[in-house]
């Protein structure tokens, strides 16, 4: 028997008297809720009951201004600019399927898409301003404007906008923003994310849509039962998102647009320094106005972009792939250089053909190049040293040397959605098509045509490493992320991928043959001659065949169908000593490299030298 | 054996079981106005709930037969496999609002936190009732049984699930009320603790700071702030009068103003449509269950049983209080449901094994 009551401790008559001072204190406090709970609904019930009848308390949200995105010299790319917006108060309004009709007249919009925008007012506050046209140009605003005091209830109202500053002007590289879609939502990464938001869809905007978003703010407002704002009860500020700044150059970006934009070509252009790996611009054309998107992207338009033939929401620069054409020479001769199977001097007789077999190969010059060593195979693109060197190297030798440059995998990139390109073995050959690697192939391959693909970015970081002097660099574009008060958050530094596991005199040959292809008469490169300063530069270029063509079909580009020309190619590099530029050109059936791809090169190269200059000279950009 | 069973349904612990199934009741009529489904005759919510309880009534009788004092023994087994589904559930569980609280079991989610009160209040009612009858415990004697609160309650914050964690300690240190602590220690611990919280509140914590203390203590708050919940559930409470506006009539959760009204704000649901009348019954009706638990405590044949009617007991107060306290706000919004009445199946379980319990002691005084 051990009751607690009956053991008579002074312990157990301490928990005893606990449980009576429990019960005290259990009974105070559920008296004091009761209380509370009195007042609150029999005291204060009326006084409640009106404001749950006037619906009291309206949120509404705020959004965050986004950061900005600027040029490695701050020059802004992507800012906010107002968008004049039309607006109709229903309650002030007498007739509203008069009023909508007169705004679509006067704003030059479709009266089906005023209608639409101004949508089912039923369920809606009267006194709630809806938005009838949106984004209008200045004289649709001005007709507005004048014609306001004969429009009752309807209202005109200045709001930001996401602002691309120069319109289709690194369009791929800035992406654009969209609503956040339903499958989105659904996901874990995507948690912070409400049905409405906007979010970034391609390029920088997408990459890096978590910083420059910010945190919306938000305001509590007392509202009528008409929804009518009677007071602000508490606010909470939005968090501004932060600002981006790039390596892209944009006088560059520009030169090369217009560069590219001259003939309406498609195609693609990367200029990085070779000393970082920061690309300085990155084209792709044809491109898109990104504005279009900022307010809503019209269905129709949407559409077109998408079916497009052209592609045009396809970044080239890292998502075409296209054959490498005589880029791919220096492959070739690196690897034929470092096996030893020739040097310097060793000198091939080119009659203008090889024969392999029972097959005949040209090369691209009729007569053909006579006694050409290595650095003149180089400076006149001749196709007959190569095809010489390819075979004995064989296919999977090439493919080490080309893989050894960067080639066939991505580049690392911070952008999404690059291509691999394609380096081909035997073993991916047999397992693609089932058949055996002929010796055919290894001579098609050996001066870039056949199965190889580049994207024009993989070209650039290529010969990035091997005019620097052996060192492969991660390429990006992204410089740092800054708070807005101009805090930087995080920095992006020089990566350094790899060194180049050839030898010093390899490079070295293979460079000096770059800068004749330009310098030296006969050289295929001769348009990046004379650059502003005295400064020279090297480069290549290639010719990368669509179909083939029989022999002499090439001789005049206007006869071939323009899906069936030729793309081409050129990749530069300056100063020849040092240089502080690689430029890569892709231009999408534009025929020979040295004569369609070289001139844009050039445009940039120029450019670069001339705002170099400016520096010097003391001017800020 | 037959005899024991007979004085068992003798001895039927009614107060407890009524009042319970009472409750529960009431909770299943207000989840089908709480559910977002309008319409349907029993919204699916309410209806998983209706299963919830049917288990947890099946689980309640069946803790009858078993001795509770077999529960001493298994204590410790019980807090370690606790602990051990606490460290799962970072790892494995689900994860619903940001939160990770749930163990997935295919046809139900479990939540390993609500058993966690379970284990905590059994162990400390071992750990107490086994201490000798007359020395009092000091400062230095509450080291122990502070890892032992700390460990499961740190596991908690981590989900982050900060209301459950905070009941774990309040419910653990509402021990120290019932038992020989020497006065001068409890006033030190008391008083220490209430200075350090003032003193860093005051002069340590800048505004944004205490705004994220409050936004950590409920991570699902509105942007907006607590006073948006605050005062939607108080105009939803105090709109409801005397009488309520009726059974589905209420204009603030049926219009959907109403956060979380399934869960942390059920009883402003309860309130608007039931009003005074239907407030002050459930608070009665929890009253009463404190208050027999309280008794039930005072007549138990040994101290085990006494410490585990008291832990439940506050368990249930602490719970209550602070719930009720965060929807008519005098307390602010921290994230605890409201026992029987929030939807959550683990916790309603939780709780109807914790009334089997209560009654297990109560039926078991007369024997021996």
């Amino acid at each position: 028997m051990n009751r607690l009551t009956a053991t008579g401790s002074p312990a157990d008559a301490t928990v005893e008297r606990r449980l009576t001072a429990a019960a005290v204190v259990v009974v105070a406090v559920w008296m004091l809720l009761l209380t509370r709970l009195f007042y609150l609904q029999v005291v204060q019930g009326d006084v409640y009951r009106i404001s749950a009848e006037r619906n009291s308390v309206r949120t509404q949200r705020v959004d965050a201004p986004r950061g900005i995105i600027t040029d490695r010299n701050g020059k802004v790319l992507v800012g906010s600019r107002p968008s004049f917006d039309v607006l109709v108060v229903p309650h002030e309004t007498e007739d509203v399927p008069t009023t909508l009709s007169r705004i679509a007249g006067l704003a030059g919009r479709d009266l089906e898409t005023v209608r639409t925008s101004y949508g089912d007012p039923r369920g809606r506050s009267r006194f709630q301003p809806q938005r009838v046209a949106h984004d209008l140009d200045r004289d649709a605003l001005a007709r507005v404007e004048s014609r306001l005091w004969a429009l009752g209830g309807v209202l005109t109202q200045v709001t930001p906008v996401r602002g691309y500053r120069y319109g289709d002007s690194a369009s791929h590289l800035l992406g654009w923003l969209g609503e956040v879609g339903a499958d989105q939502l659904a996901r874990k990464e995507f948690q912070s994310y409400r049905r409405g938001d906007i979010i970034g869809v391609g390029g920088i905007e997408k990459l890096l849509d978590t910083d420059l978003r910010g945190r919306p703010g938000g305001r509590n407002l007392l509202v009528d039962a008409h929804g009518r704002e009677l007071q602000l009860l508490s606010s909470v500020e939005p968090e501004p998102g932060r600002n981006v700044v790039l390596t892209i150059d944009h006088r560059l970006q520009e030169a090369a647009e217009a560069a590219l934009d001259r003939d309406h070509k498609s195609g693609a252009v990367v200029a990085l320094d070779p000393r970082t790996g920061e690309i300085l611009a990155l084209v792709s054309h044809p491109d898109f106005d990104p504005n279009e998107f900022a307010v809503g992207v019209d269905p129709e338009r949407w559409r077109e972009l998408t079916t497009d033939p052209f592609r045009p929401l396809m970044n080239r620069a890292l998502q075409g792939q296209y054959p490498p054409g005589s880029t791919y020479k220096v492959v070739t001769a690196i690897g034929g250089l470092e096996e030893k199977l020739i040097t310097a001097h060793t000198e091939v007789n080119c009659a203008g053909s090889f024969r392999l077999g029972r097959r005949t190969y040209r090369c691209w010059r009729p007569g053909g190049h006579g006694i050409v060593d290595l650095h003149t195979a180089i400076v006149q693109s001749c196709d007959v040293f190569f095809y010489k060197l390819g075979v004995d190297l064989g296919v999977d030798r090439l493919a080490y040397y080309a893989r050894e440059l960067g080639l066939g995998t991505r580049t690392g990139i911070d952008l999404s959605g690059e291509m691999t390109g394609l380096v081909p073995t035997e073993e991916w050959k047999r397992h693609r098509d089932g058949t055996p690697w002929v010796e055919g192939d290894t001579v098609s391959l050996s001066i870039g045509q056949g199965m190889n693909l580049w994207t024009p970015l993989q070209l650039a970081t290529a010969y990035a490493a091997i005019v620097n002097g052996g060192t492969r660099y991660r390429p990006h574009v992204l410089k740092r992320i800054e708070e807005p008060d101009g805090r930087i958050v995080r920095s992006v530094d020089t990566e350094v991928l790899g060194e180049l596991p050839f030898s010093a005199q390899t490079l070295a040959a293979v460079r000096s043959g770059l800068v004749g292809v330009v310098q030296e008469p006969h050289g295929t490169g001769s348009v990046m001659k004379n650059l502003p300063g005295g400064v020279l530069a090297g480069g290549k270029t290639g010719t990368a065949q669509v179909v083939a063509l029989p022999q002499g079909a090439r001789a005049n580009l206007e006869d071939v169908e323009h899906e069936d020309r030729d793309h081409a190619w050129f990749v530069t590099f300056a100063p020849a000593d040092e240089p502080r530029i690689v430029v890569s050109v892709l231009v999408e059936h534009g025929g020979h490299g040295g004569s369609a791809a070289a001139p844009i090169a050039r445009d940039v190269v120029t450019r670069f030298l001339e705002n170099e200059a400016d520096l010097y000279a003391g001017n800020r950009p | 054996m037959p005899g024991i069973d007979r004085r068992l349904i003798q001895n039927f612990e009614w107060p407890i079981f009524v009042m319970g199934l009472g409750v529960a009741l009431i909770g299943i009529v207000n989840l089908i106005s709480a559910s977002p489904e309008r319409g349907a005759f029993l919204p699916d919510t309410a209806w998983r709930q209706v299963v919830w309880m049917a288990l947890g009534l099946a689980l309640l009788l069946a803790t009858l037969l078993l001795d509770y004092r077999t529960l001493e023994r298994i204590a410790i087994p019980f807090y370690g496999g606790v602990i051990l589904l606490l460290v799962a559930v970072l790892f494995i569980g689900r994860i619903v609002n940001g939160s990770q609280r749930w163990i997935d079991l295919g046809p139900f989610n479990l939540q390993p936190s609500e058993l966690a009160k379970l284990a905590l209040i059994i162990l400390f009612a071992r750990l107490l009732a086994r201490r000798s009858a007359t020395s009092s415990i000091g400062l230095l004697d509450l080291i122990f049984p502070a890892l032992l609160v700390a460990i499961p309650a740190a596991l908690v914050v981590k989900q982050p699930d900060l209301g459950t964690a905070l009941v774990l300690c309040v419910v653990s240190a509402s021990f120290l009320a019932v038992t020989r602590v020497r006065v001068g220690s409890l006033v030190l611990i008391v008083a220490g603790a209430v200075a350090a919280v003032t003193v860093a509140w005051l002069f340590f914590l800048h505004d944004y700071q205490k705004e994220r203390v409050f936004t950590f203590m409920n991570p699902e708050r509105d942007p907006l702030g607590a006073a948006y919940h605050a005062i939607q559930s108080q105009i939803a409470v105090g709109s409801g009068g005397l009488f309520g506006k009726g059974f589905l009539h209420g204009s603030q959760s049926q219009l959907d103003f109403l956060p979380e009204e399934q869960t942390d704000f059920v009883f402003s649901v309860l309130g608007e449509e039931w009003g005074f009348v239907g407030t002050a019954t459930v608070l009665l009706l929890y009253l009463g269950i404190l208050i027999r638990g309280l008794m039930i405590a005072h007549s138990s044949k040994d101290l085990f049983g006494a410490y585990l009617a008291v832990g439940i007991v506050s368990l249930f107060f602490w719970a209550g209080a602070i719930n009720v306290g965060m929807v008519i706000g005098v307390l602010p919004v921290v994230g605890v449901p409201l026992p029987m009445l929030s939807y959550g199946g683990s916790a309603l379980l939780t709780c109807m094994i914790a009334l089997g319990l209560l009654m297990n002691v109560s039926m078991r005084r007369y024997i021996f």
